[in-house]
């Protein structure tokens, strides 16, 4: 069924915003729930159910972060926990193939890079809050970011 | 538009697909959309790469309590979505929704049924490892007696212990009874007269059933004991069929 099919995905994001299984089991818990109350606003060109239960999750998580005020430590590229089978799954989805082609993409960013794509989307900060929080200038985190996206994005136009 | 601001605001999409763009930024970026036909071409696509970062991450997957947690919870979710009825449109969220709380009533309904089912499975169990125990302790009783079964495709012993004034009967390959049927036993006197002996189904998935038999006066004042198929509740006299027949 749905949730046995999506809650891997939903439980993997709220757990790297949050960095806490207690508190992304209870933001998938929410997202779930929000799903099945808000069905009826889903639409159908709006993209695939999973993207639209995902971007579900990801505010309901980065909600539940400004509530704790905490900002987890950043993830590290060598964490074994992080460890993803980055040989092509053949009797997977086209879509799972080409998500495991960007993770590996956002692995191989420059750390600097790849910082700055991570505390902006997984942990909801601004430009100037990035900026802030790395003591960088802002037209530094600018530049960027700019460059890491357009890198993913020409990754993922050329999959 | 001068060219410069058109790039410099183009400049500023990456950061927007990723929520990272502040907020009068993001303001004059969204103004500026509504007009630009390229930028909202680049929107949408950097909106493709945003999309599915959120899926690249590899799966994860929770306690298993969470499942039921959720489970616990949905049947609050249901009134919110009873108040949008009067507004009803027949829309594929809606219908997800829908086949979602269908699938979960079904996989409880199933949990339930499933429980039930092994509740009477394990009390059948119970129930024959009782018969058997007793059959197993009379066969160990010296004074014993094992009369041979031989009807057809039935076969098997009935143990007879007249000190003890008990019997246990032992037969292989009963028939399956259907719903409303069971067997009965009956304790048959010198004048061809019977008295019941006690009802008993089949037991299921063993080849082999074990049934005591009940009597409430001397059981030597019998001369055999016999088997019919009857109603369900059993009869006060033989209806049905004869399954088998055992002289002592």
């Amino acid at each position: 069924m749905l949730y046995d099919r999506h809650v891997g995905r939903v439980y993997a994001l709220t757990l790297r915003i949050l960095s806490n299984p207690m508190l992304a089991e209870e933001a998938t818990q929410d997202t779930f729930l929000k799903l099945w109350s808000r069905a009826r606003l889903y639409l159908n060109e709006r993209g695939s159910l999973l993207l639209w239960l995902l971007t579900i999750a990801r505010r309901t998580a980065l909600d539940r972060l400004r509530l704790e005020a905490r900002r987890p430590m950043l993830s590290d590229s060598n964490d074994p926990e992080e460890a993803w089978d980055l040989i092509p799954d053949l009797s997977s989805l086209p879509e799972e193939s080409r998500w495991r082609s960007l993770y590996f993409e956002v692995q191989s960013l420059q750390p600097d890079h790849r910082q700055v794509i991570e505390l902006a989307y997984y942990q909801g900060m601004s430009q100037s809050e990035i900026a802030e929080v790395l003591g960088w200038p802002l037209g530094t985190v600018k530049t960027r970011l700019r460059a890491a996206m357009e890198h993913l994005r020409e990754k993922w136009n050329a999959e | 538009m001068a060219r410069d601001e058109h790039s410099l605001l183009r400049e500023n999409i990456p950061a927007y697909v990723l929520g990272a763009l502040d907020a009068e930024d993001a303001r004059a970026l969204e103004a500026h959309l509504q007009t630009c036909d390229a930028c909202r071409t680049e929107l949408a696509d950097y909106r493709a790469v945003s999309d599915n970062l959120l899926a690249a991450l590899p799966p994860r997957q929770p306690a298993p309590a969470l499942r039921k947690q959720l489970q616990s919870r949905l049947p609050s979710a249901r009134p919110a979505q009873k108040t949008a009825q009067p507004r009803f449109v027949w829309s594929f969220g809606r219908l997800a929704t829908g086949v979602a709380l269908l699938l979960l009533f079904v996989t409880n309904l199933f949990s339930f049924v499933q429980m039930r089912e092994l509740q009477r499975q394990q009390l059948n169990v119970l129930h024959q490892l009782q018969n058997n125990q007793t059959a197993l302790a009379m066969l160990s009783y010296p004074g014993t007696e094992a009369l041979p079964i031989d009807e057809g495709n039935i076969s098997g012993t009935l143990l007879l212990d007249r000190e003890r004034n008990s019997a246990a009967l032992i037969a292989w390959n009963l028939p399956e009874l259907p719903e409303g049927q069971v067997y009965q036993i009956w304790l048959i006197e010198s004048n061809e007269d019977r008295v019941s002996g006690g009802l008993f189904r089949p037991q299921a998935d063993l080849p082999y059933t074990t049934q005591p038999v009940f009597s409430s006066q001397d059981i030597s004042d019998f001369v055999g004991i016999g088997v019919t198929v009857e109603p369900a509740g059993g009869s006060d006299q033989p209806t049905g069929p004869r399954v088998m027949r055992v002289n002592f």
